[in-house]
Formats: structure tokens, C-alpha cells, sequence
């Protein structure tokens, strides 16, 4: 076979060969569904309850996007301002450091009681799990620009927007990206525990609901959607970071 | 072989004026260290000046100083003007390729030039031809990794010299390539400045290719680099490698050279 094809058939044969050993387990050992569902009562109940599902995904979807797009935006903007003005590196960044040694997911009852339990605290969960990474990646980007080409930009009597524009931004692109990618997970992360906590939506309130009321298959019904949003979006960035070719040069 | 006469009186300032220019660097451990002593030197208008000298004998910092990256004490005077700050009318190849590795070699090219504000018709033009002249056909949209060093080189030749400089700094531009790469671009070099006949410093550590393409050359001393000889070459122009080399005088200078460095 190719071998390129052999790097999507060989891992979908794995997971199959997984499928069936479940399927089988739970009759073999009589294992009771309210423990472990049969993964084709796990299917079932994705099929009939699909639009259900995909209305709490999209809920969940919606506080990943608008968090991550916050930490992008917040994180870029201060790692450029510590970037730029040493004194913020001094004060502001030991500060941020200090706050990121405080557990998020401890954080997650003091949003609820701050915005509530509407899509505000989510959106604030999943910012403050992405939020940091992209500020560390983004500053090793920017402080990771080759010394000789600064030297040479100020000897081409480059203005600092075009140093930052066609110089320093290039440089830390694939830097950003990386964070990014390690960030996706962490967005998602940080939106299911808000739900957790406190919501009538998402995909976390589902697992929540599911749980307590012994709903088991529908729980991991559940758990397969949030797994494929989570790949599906790191796979996106993966392929956004693959247009960085420079990385490597 | 005495210091050289001055070059032919014009009325134009010296392309490059040093005086009395010292450089002193602080070490990590509070300490200080003097690069450069007290350097006289003018290199004229049009006029090919190399720098030789052993290796931290401070010329790399001299060549800085003068293209306005390091600060300096005394007086540094480019066309006339005190340097404070790169100066404009001057271009800098370093020995290490600065070409940015997501640009092609046509925006490369033309990078130092659109920095500078010249128009975009003419950086197109004028990028076109320095592809002709640097025989970069066919990599024009090619990117600097898939070149190898020697045609990275030129490329960094090529974005210096599209600015028009009427002077240029060159700090060891072939230094990291091998020998006959280098022979063969010092031709080239060689060959457009016969033409475009910019002022140039260039600092190196060979004393062939000092002799070879300068009008003069100036040997510094190991630290603290002070001059120690400054040495017309009066070598017929056009030079050719058969009828330069050749050229009884050619090995006078290159011995006298030697001898002043100590090499022999």
C-alpha cells in the first residue's frame, strides 16, 4: 500500500480493532450500561440525539472562539507592550507570572459569581487558559529576532514600524503559532470546567447533566464531540502553522 | 615603500574622515577594554580602502563606527557630515548572509532600497538589473535558503548596492566562503566597481585581495587597534588576476604586508 495512505488507514484500523474490544468487553463481562455503555448504544444515542448535541457544541464552540480570540488579542498586545517598554517587563510581567502559578480551574467558582451564569464566565474561562501561553510564546517570539538582522535593519535606516512589520513580526510568527497550538486545548479546557461549575449549556453542562442522571452513553456521546472539536481545531492551527515554512530555516 | 601621497585634491569632503577615534568597551565584570586607539584615517572620494589586520584588532568595530551602529570618541565625518546614526548616501554588507528568509531574492534585493523611500518603479528597475549584473537569472523568485552562500552573498551585494550608495562598507563579505567562491566574486566585485567607482572600505583578513582590488591598505595593530602602515597600490586599472599577479609590484606588496603583520 502507499504510504501515504498507510498514515490514515493504519491509524483508523487501530481505532476500529479498539471499537470492537469494547463492544465486546461490555457483552462478555456483562459490564452494566450505566458504567459502560456499549459503544454502539455510545453511537445510537449521538445519532438520535444530534441535534441536541450540536446545539450544546456550537454553545461551546461559541466561548472557545470568542476566548481564544480575546487571549490572541490581549496576549499579543501585552507581550508587544513588555516587548517594547523594559519597565513593563520589570513590573507587569512578574505579575502575570505570579497569577499563572494560581490553579485556573480554582478560579472557575469566582467568574460564575462575578458574570454570572450566562456565556460571559465562559467566555472569561477560556480566556484565562489560553490567555498566558500566547503572551510567553508570542514574547519568545518577538525576543528571539536574530540579533544581526536588528543590526542590519538599523544599518538600512529602517523606522521602528518597519523593523516591527517586516522584521520583527516575521520572526515571531512561528513562535505565536506554536502557543497557539498548545492554547487550543487549553481554551477548551477552560470552557468546559465553567460550565461545570455553573450554565444551562455546552457541552460540559451536558457531561454534568449526563452524570446525574446516569445518562452514560450520552455522556460519552458527550465526550467524542468535545474530543473532535478539540482535534479538529488543533488541527486547523497545525496546518495554519504549516504556511510558516520559515520556521525551520 | 613610505605612507601614501593624498589622494588628488578635490573640492569635495573626504568620502570618510576619522579622527582621533577611539572605541572602549565595558566587559560583564564592571571592566573596560580599549578596541580602537586613537585612528586617523580618510578614505577619498572613489578611492578602494581595506582595512587589514589580525583578528579583534578592532577593524570590524572601526567599520561599525563609521556606518553609524556603535558610539564612538573623537570625530567620524561621512561626506562631510559628523556620524551620528547610520548615514544616508552609504550601504553595509556584513560577512554573515542578512537576508530575510521569507522574502525572495527580488524583495531582498530591493529591501535597503524601500526603506530608503526610493521609488517602486525604479527599485523594479534598477532590481532587475542587479539580477543581470550579479548573474542571478532564473532566482529571482527563488528564497535565500534554496541559494547557496556564494549566491546569497551576491544577493547582499546586490541590496547594498541598489541603494546607490556613494559609498560602501564591506565587513568580510566573502570571509565565510570557500576560496575560489571567493576569488571568483572579488572579480565580480572588482568589475562593478571599476564602473560604478563608489568609495569603499573593505575589511579583510586576506592580504592578496587587499592588494588585489584596493588603492590602498591599511594594516592595524592587535589590540588596542591603532594604524600601523598605510600603503598606496599602484597597480594599473583595469586589474586582471593574469596581468595584476603578475605584476612584479604585486608581490613587493603582498611580502611588505606580510612582513608588517608578521606573518613572514
Amino acid at each position: 500500500m502507499h504510504p501515504h495512505l498507510r498514515r490514515v488507514v493504519d491509524p483508523f484500523l487501530f481505532f476500529l480493532a479498539l471499537g470492537l474490544i469494547w463492544e465486546w468487553s461490555v457483552h462478555y463481562f456483562q459490564i452494566r450500561s450505566y458504567l459502560l455503555p456499549p459503544l454502539s448504544s455510545v453511537f445510537s444515542v449521538m445519532w438520535t440525539q444530534r441535534f441536541h448535541l450540536l446545539n450544546h457544541a456550537s454553545v461551546t464552540l461559541l466561548e472557545v472562539i470568542v476566548g481564544f480570540a480575546g487571549a490572541i488579542t490581549a496576549g499579543v498586545l501585552l507581550a508587544s507592550a513588555i516587548f517594547t517598554f523594559p519597565v513593563l517587563r520589570r513590573t507587569l510581567f512578574p505579575f502575570i507570572t505570579a497569577m499563572q502559578s494560581i490553579p485556573k480551574v480554582a478560579l472557575a467558582p469566582l467568574m460564575i459569581m462575578w458574570f454570572g451564569y450566562g456565556l460571559t464566565s465562559k467566555f472569561v474561562m477560556a480566556f484565562l487558559f489560553a490567555f498566558f501561553p500566547i503572551v510567553i510564546a508570542t514574547l519568545g517570539g518577538l525576543s528571539s529576532t536574530p540579533s544581526n538582522l536588528v543590526e542590519h535593519f538599523k544599518a538600512l535606516r529602517a523606522s521602528g514600524w518597519e523593523t516591527a512589520w517586516r522584521l520583527r513580526i516575521p520572526s515571531a510568527l512561528p513562535s505565536f503559532l506554536d502557543g497557539c497550538r498548545i492554547a487550543i486545548p487549553l481554551t477548551m479546557i477552560g470552557a468546559i470546567v465553567g460550565e461545570f461549575v455553573g450554565a444551562q449549556s455546552g457541552l460540559g453542562y451536558v457531561i454534568m447533566m449526563s452524570s446525574s442522571t446516569s445518562q452514560t452513553a450520552l455522556m460519552f456521546a458527550a465526550l467524542i464531540t468535545v474530543a473532535a472539536m478539540s482535534i479538529t481545531l488543533f488541527l486547523l492551527f497545525q496546518t495554519i502553522s504549516r504556511l510558516v515554512w520559515w520556521r525551520a530555516i | 615603500m613610505t605612507n601614501a601621497p593624498p589622494m588628488a585634491p578635490t573640492d569635495r569632503p573626504a568620502a570618510i574622515a576619522l579622527r582621533q577615534v577611539s572605541k572602549t568597551y565595558k566587559t560583564g565584570k564592571g571592566g573596560t577594554v580599549l578596541a580602537v586607539d586613537k585612528v586617523d584615517l580618510d578614505v577619498g572620494n572613489r578611492e578602494f580602502v581595506s582595512v587589514l589586520g589580525p583578528s579583534g584588532c578592532g577593524k570590524s568595530t572601526l567599520l561599525r563606527i563609521i556606518g553609524g551602529l556603535h558610539s564612538y570618541e573623537g570625530a567620524v565625518t561621512v561626506a562631510g557630515a559628523p556620524v551620528a546614526g547610520p548615514p544616508d548616501n552609504l550601504a553595509t554588507v556584513f560577512q554573515k548572509s542578512n537576508l530575510l528568509p521569507w522574502l525572495t531574492v527580488a524583495a531582498n534585493l530591493g529591501l535597503g532600497a524601500r526603506f530608503r523611500k526610493q521609488a517602486a518603479r525604479e527599485i523594479t528597475e534598477r532590481t532587475a538589473r542587479m539580477v543581470e549584473i550579479l548573474g542571478l537569472q532564473g532566482f529571482e523568485n527563488s528564497y535565500p535558503h534554496e541559494l547557496s552562500g556564494g549566491m546569497q552573498q551576491r544577493v547582499c551585494i546586490g541590496q547594498a548596492l541598489i541603494q546607490n550608495p556613494g559609498i560602501l562598507l564591506l565587513d568580510e563579505p566573502f570571509g565565510a566562503l570557500d576560496a575560489l567562491t571567493r576569488d571568483h566574486l572579488n572579480l565580480e566585485l572588482l568589475r562593478i566597481w571599476e564602473e560604478q567607482r563608489q568609495s569603499v572600505f573593505l575589511v579583510t583578513h586576506s592580504i592578496t585581495e587587499a592588494v588585489f582590488l584596493s588603492d590602498r591598505v591599511v594594516v592595524m595593530s592587535p589590540r588596542p587597534g591603532r594604524i600601523i602602515e598605510d600603503l598606496r597600490i599602484d597597480l594599473p586599472r583595469p586589474r586582471s588576476v593574469r596581468e595584476t599577479r603578475a605584476d612584479p609590484r604585486f608581490a613587493e606588496y603582498t611580502n611588505h604586508l606580510s612582513e608588517v603583520m608578521g606573518v613572514i
